[in-house]
């Protein structure tokens, strides 16, 4: 018996160094991101000096995508759960398993995963994303599994496969990329705001709250180099928590859809950081 | 002992299967006692931390203690008792009935007692013989009874077993009596002789079975001829039966089938169709046996003609002119109702236009026009004739200078003949042509770019139709002096002409109408499809043809309708003969080329092309494709045209028409491709440079250093206010003389100028896609903005002039309004890579997803492996455990028997039958009782 706890503890170890070198990874690339980043400095020193030369045609600079402030999307109250309905696992969804959710005691219109789909693929789809920006990406289900989802995942777009994605990562805890050990989607452990970044502000959103804003001005008004971290609920009917946000927002007279609502905000940031 | 033994060997065979019914018995016993009165203190919990609707938890509540406890249970009843057996050499085994089975009681036990009994006795009854002996078999049977029915099992799961066994053995058995069942009886009967009734019987059942059977093919039989004599009413009703019979049988054929119709009408229910019954009338017994025979007489079918391969559609045509040419012949022989045959022949001849029209499908709907004017009368016709004559002797001059060449095709007697033209006296003509070109470019903008050189053709042959009428009645006028003119017939069947010469003196005498219909006998008659040399010929003539046109197109006055008409020949020819065409245009054009070098080198000569080339390059650019990217002709033909525009020097007024004239022919052949020409774009801003006062041309010299051109005085520069604009006509300008005074007029410069203006507007519509559109026309636009500003404009060319400057500068606005400031460094932005993640449909916890299956299986019962391992492990080691505890109870008694015997043996050293489970033990005392010695 000890010996066998002994051996488990070697393997937990081991794991951890895995995981250590997963990050010493990332932070290799980071250096390497850094290396080009001088070269691309001294790119820049040779064509400005180029540029002198050739006096009334503007510059475009390059990449500007480094060491620019970001925004962080956290959809809560995703209704993400599974269950063992007959002999197979699978997501709870209002349309298919509405007997079997009565027969259960729960409310059948509750169980909406469509809803954090749409989220996510329009925080995905989103300009934000695709020109870098977006650093990262939290889903907390309403059971409160939290897990993260890298900015750069191709979610799939159908609703079927999204609940295969969501069933194997709530039974894995973690999904990897094709072909890669990269870690896509991970459940992490709650709090979410332990992983935010120190300057950033919290923005909730609700229909419920007091403080009805153009959402265009109201990013225009925020600080250019400050971390933006908007909080989006997933549900069907009911708010979101507004423990964590500093700021709690209404964006239009009309209850929104998530999706809208969050490429609502998106197009407000890309129209700020005139992303085209 | 013996027995003994052999009763263990048994005795285990049977512990371990009772060992396996023990093992879930009391199990399954202690779950079902235990349930009621559970106690929460021997239970434990785990806490869920996912959980997962209707997913039930095995183990989620454990009870320890019970489950300990009931572990030592099972082990002392059977690892202990192994154990203790272990050392034994023989054991007892109780076989009293029911006496190993704890669930029964004692009354249980005797009936069980007395069944065994009394199943004893029926099984002895079977086999008794006699009553004396009963006593004696039945002690020896229950002597032997033992020994004999050790195999039948005592205990009730066993017998429940053997029971079980024995129905389902027996259940096999009926399944299989009863599948036997029928098949058994059958066999049997088969095997014993039949009776005589069952023999009767079969017999008629056989009968009734045959005509059960009669009947039912009768009834088929009825409704098939049913069938047929529908289908054959419906045959004689279809055409397909008429066409392959005489008219008299289809009647009686159909006569027949409505007798039958009304026939079968009445047979079958005779109230249906009342109408047809009054044709039954006459019903002759026979009269379908007649028509079988007569029809099996008739002939048998006609089939239709073949559609015809194009080859013998060709050599058909060919006979056929054959056959009229012999015709001809012998009317020609006969030659005593001169006139009468004349006019039949005549006839004829416009019977054969029509024909031909008839058959030819590229009818472009001229024809009406000239259908009639071959019916003009005899003295329009002789008319024509001498007309042709003369053409026809000029050629023949240039034929005879060809034939001492011998040349296929002669360049150098082509440009003799040119200069001739230019010496030879100019007529006036009168009536303008000059809006080819322009109608060109319009219908080119209305129409769709395929459709453009059909309608432009036809647009030509209509105009052409009208001038040559006009034409004839003014040379009518002029020739007062008919010659007398023997009608000279052509002849249907003409070998294709080798020479110029030969084909000259065939049309010599012949209207342009009959030049064509010559040429296209000839095609016919030496059509490459019906024999291969003539592919040779046809080649050699499609020379001549070019020449010929060439020629034609060289002479003064113009017969520009000939031109026209020959076109068409002209493209068909080179599209059968392809790579010769080419071959031949390809010739010309280096030889004109050659020329014009030449030309170039003695300043004084105009280099101009003369109207032949320009012809011949109208030509080319009709047949062949000219939106090719490139073409074997089609691009040193449009290179030629550029370099004319480029190098030439324009001396008089002459050369700015047909330097504008070759401006748009350019625009014909550009339009649909869009290549940039600029030799066109600049020539154009030149001449109009050429409009503006002398004092602000000369400001722009930039542009003069693309050309050649040194000087270009103002050429186009209207002086006086009162100008008419006409449309020019290129042809009529060409036969004026260099030095004419109309060249010198500003009716010409402002007729000029619009004319520039169209072509310009043209190009500004085929070249309004290229980006670099404003730098291009930007300049003109300016210039035309000067222009407008002259003086002496009149005021419907100054409109025109504001509106194409119009649309240049409305053009650009829009490419303007689309350009982009020029960017440094300029990357697309790359969006971030996305992945796919990786997941499985349906994931299960704990499934391996590995796609090879071997190495999957493989994890698979490795893990299996470990976890029996495992198993296997504690189990071992709980069992050592149990028994270790075991010993510890029982330790002290058994360590005093071993020092007893262990001083047995040191007393006694004789007592050698040590228990060999003692020697090591006893080892160790020595080993212990040695080491006390010394201390």
């Amino acid at each position: 018996m000890v010996r066998s706890y002994k051996v488990r503890g070697e393997k937990r170890k081991k794991k951890e160094e895995n995981y250590d070198k997963e990050e010493i990874e990332e932070s290799i690339v980071i250096e390497k991101r850094a290396k080009t980043e001088e070269h691309t400095a001294a790119d820049t020193e040779a064509a400005e000096r180029v540029v002198d030369l050739l006096s009334g045609i503007p510059v475009v600079a390059a990449d500007q995508s480094t060491n620019k402030p970001g925004v962080i999307f956290i959809i809560e109250r995703a209704s993400l759960e599974i269950a063992k309905v007959g002999k197979s696992y699978q997501l709870l969804n209002s349309d298919e398993h509405s007997n079997f959710l009565k027969k259960n005691g729960r409310n059948p219109s509750d169980y909406r995963p469509d809803i954090a789909h749409q989220a996510m693929l329009s925080i995905l789809d989103s300009r934000v994303n695709k020109a870098g920006r977006l650093k990262a990406l939290y889903v907390r289900t309403e059971k409160g599994v939290l897990f993260e989802v890298k900015p750069h995942v191709r979610i799939p777009r159908t609703f079927k496969r999204f609940a295969g994605i969501m069933l194997q990562l709530l039974q894995k805890l973690s999904i990897t990329a094709v072909g890669k050990r990269e870690k896509l989607l991970r459940v992490i452990k709650n709090p979410v705001t332990q992983y935010l970044p120190i300057d950033c502000q919290k923005i909730g959103f609700s229909h419920s709250s007091e403080k009805l804003v153009d959402i265009q001005d109201y990013v225009n008004g925020i600080n250019n180099d400050m971390n933006l971290v908007f909080v989006v609920g997933a549900m069907a009917h009911g708010k979101i928590d507004k423990d964590y946000v500093e700021d709690y927002l209404s964006i239009s007279d009309y209850p929104l859809s998530a999706a809208y609502c969050i490429s609502m905000i998106t197009n407000s940031v890309e129209r700020k950081w005139k992303i085209l | 002992m013996a027995k003994t033994t052999k009763a263990s060997k048994n005795d285990s065979g049977k512990k371990k299967k009772k060992k396996k019914s023990s093992k879930s018995g009391p199990k399954a016993k202690d779950m079902k006692l235990k349930a009621p009165n559970e106690n929460p203190f021997e239970s434990i919990w785990s806490r869920r931390k996912f959980d997962i609707l209707g997913k039930k938890r095995k183990g989620e509540q454990r009870r320890i203690g019970e489950a300990r406890s009931s572990a030592i249970q099972k082990r002392k009843k059977t690892l202990l008792k192994e154990y203790e057996q272990s050392a034994k050499s023989s054991m007892f085994v109780d076989k009293r009935i029911g006496e190993n089975d704890e669930g029964l009681g004692e009354f249980d036990k005797a009936i069980m007692r007395s069944q065994r009994e009394r199943q004893v006795k029926l099984k002895k009854n079977k086999f008794n013989l006699s009553d004396d002996d009963e006593e004696d078999f039945e002690i020896g049977a229950s002597l032997g009874r033992d020994d004999f029915d050790e195999e039948v099992p005592f205990d009730e799961d066993e017998e429940d077993y053997g029971r079980d066994d024995k129905s389902a053995i027996l259940g096999q058995l009926n399944s299989h009596g009863s599948q036997n069942a029928q098949a058994a009886p059958v066999e049997a009967e088969e095997n014993r002789k039949k009776s005589k009734k069952e023999v009767m019987e079969e017999i008629i059942q056989k009968s009734k079975f045959f005509k059960a059977q009669k009947a039912k093919d009768r009834e088929e039989n009825d409704e098939l001829t049913e069938q047929l004599d529908k289908d054959f009413t419906s045959l004689v009703n279809s055409k397909a039966l008429l066409s392959l019979t005489q008219p008299d049988k289809i009647n009686a054929l159909k006569a027949l089938v409505n007798a039958n119709i009304s026939v079968g009408n009445v047979k079958k229910d005779e109230v249906a169709d009342a109408p047809r019954k009054g044709s039954i009338g006459k019903e002759k017994p026979d009269t379908y046996e007649m028509l079988v025979s007569e029809m099996a007489l008739d002939i048998r079918a006609r089939p239709s003609n073949r559609t015809k391969t194009p080859e013998e559609i060709a050599q058909e045509e060919k006979e056929r002119l054959e056959l009229l040419e012999q015709e001809r012949q012998k009317r020609m022989t006969a030659a005593d109702d001169g006139s009468d045959e004349d006019d039949n022949a005549s006839d004829d001849n416009s019977k054969l236009v029509k024909d031909r029209r008839a058959i030819s499908g590229d009818d472009l709907g001229d024809d009406l026009e000239e259908v009639p004017r071959n019916k003009l009368g005899w003295i329009g016709e002789i008319l024509r004739r001498e007309e042709s004559e003369l053409e026809s002797e000029d050629a023949a001059s240039n034929g005879d200078s060809e034939s001492e060449e011998d040349d296929g095709e002669d360049e150098g007697s082509d440009e003799y003949d040119e200069e001739q033209g230019k010496t030879e006296t100019i007529k006036d003509w009168e009536q303008s042509d000059d809006d080819i070109i322009d109608t060109e470019v319009e219908d080119d903008d209305e129409e769709s770019d395929n459709d453009a050189k059909k309608v432009l053709k036809i647009k030509d042959h209509k105009k052409v139709s009208v001038k040559g009428k006009e034409v004839g009645t003014s040379q009518t006028k002029k020739e007062k002096t008919t010659v007398k003119h023997q009608q000279s017939e052509l002849p249907y069947t003409i070998e294709a002409p080798k020479t110029l010469e030969e084909f000259t003196s065939l049309i010599d005498n012949c209207s342009d109408d009959q030049v064509i219909e010559a040429i296209r006998r000839i095609r016919t008659f030496n059509a490459i499809t019906v024999a291969a040399e003539n592919k040779k010929k046809m080649q050699v003539f499609y020379g001549v043809l070019l020449q010929y046109f060439a020629v034609l197109s060289n002479k003064k006055p113009l017969n520009f309708k000939i031109l026209n008409l020959l076109v068409k020949p002209l493209m068909e020819m080179s599209a059968a003969t392809p790579y010769f065409a080419a071959i031949c245009a390809r010739q010309r054009l280096q030889r004109t080329r050659t020329q014009f070098c030449e030309d170039l080198k003695n300043t004084g000569k105009s280099s101009w092309p003369s109207l032949k080339t320009i012809c011949l390059l109208r030509l080319w650019s009709m047949i062949y494709p000219c939106s090719d990217f490139r073409h074997c002709v089609m691009t040193p033909a449009i290179l030629l045209m550029c370099e004319y525009l480029m190098r030439c020097p324009i001396i008089c007024g002459r050369d700015i028409a047909t330097a504008s004239f070759l401006c748009s022919l350019l625009l014909s052949v550009i339009k649909q491709s869009q290549k940039f020409c600029p030799e066109a774009i600049v020539f154009i801003q030149t001449l109009l440079m050429a409009a503006l006062d002398k004092q602000e041309q000369s400001k722009n010299l930039q542009l003069n250093n693309l050309m050649e051109i040194k000087e270009l005085g103002p050429l186009l520069c209207i002086r006086s206010s009162n100008v008419d604009m006409d449309s020019l006509d290129f042809l009529e300008l060409m036969d004026l003389p260099e030095d004419s005074q109309y060249f010198d007029s500003d009716n010409y410069r402002a007729s000029m100028l619009v004319t520039v203006l169209e072509t310009l507007q043209g190009f500004v519509n085929v070249y309004e896609e290229l980006i670099s559109f404003p730098e291009i026309f930007m300049p003109i636009s300016k210039l035309l903005c000067k222009l407008a500003g002259e003086n002496h404009i009149p005021d419907a060319l100054r409109e025109k002039i504001k509106d194409v400057s119009q649309l240049i500068d409305m053009k650009a606005q829009e490419h303007h309004m689309l350009r982009q400031p020029l960017k440094m460094r300029k990357k697309k932005l790359v969006p971030i890579r996305m992945v796919n993640p990786k997941f499985e449909e349906n994931y299960v916890k704990g499934r391996d997803y590995d796609p090879d299956r071997e190495r999957a299986e493989m994890k698979k019962l490795k893990k299996r492996i470990k976890r029996e391992a495992i198993g296997v492990a504690s189990e071992l080691r709980k069992d050592k455990d149990f028994l270790f505890r075991g010993n510890w109870e029982r330790g002290r008694a058994r360590r005093e028997e071993d020092e007893i015997s262990f001083w047995l043996l040191l007393e006694n050293p004789t007592f050698k039958s040590l228990p060999s489970f003692g020697k090591i033990r006893c080892r160790m005392l020595e080993v212990q009782r040695i080491e006390r010695a010394i201390a």
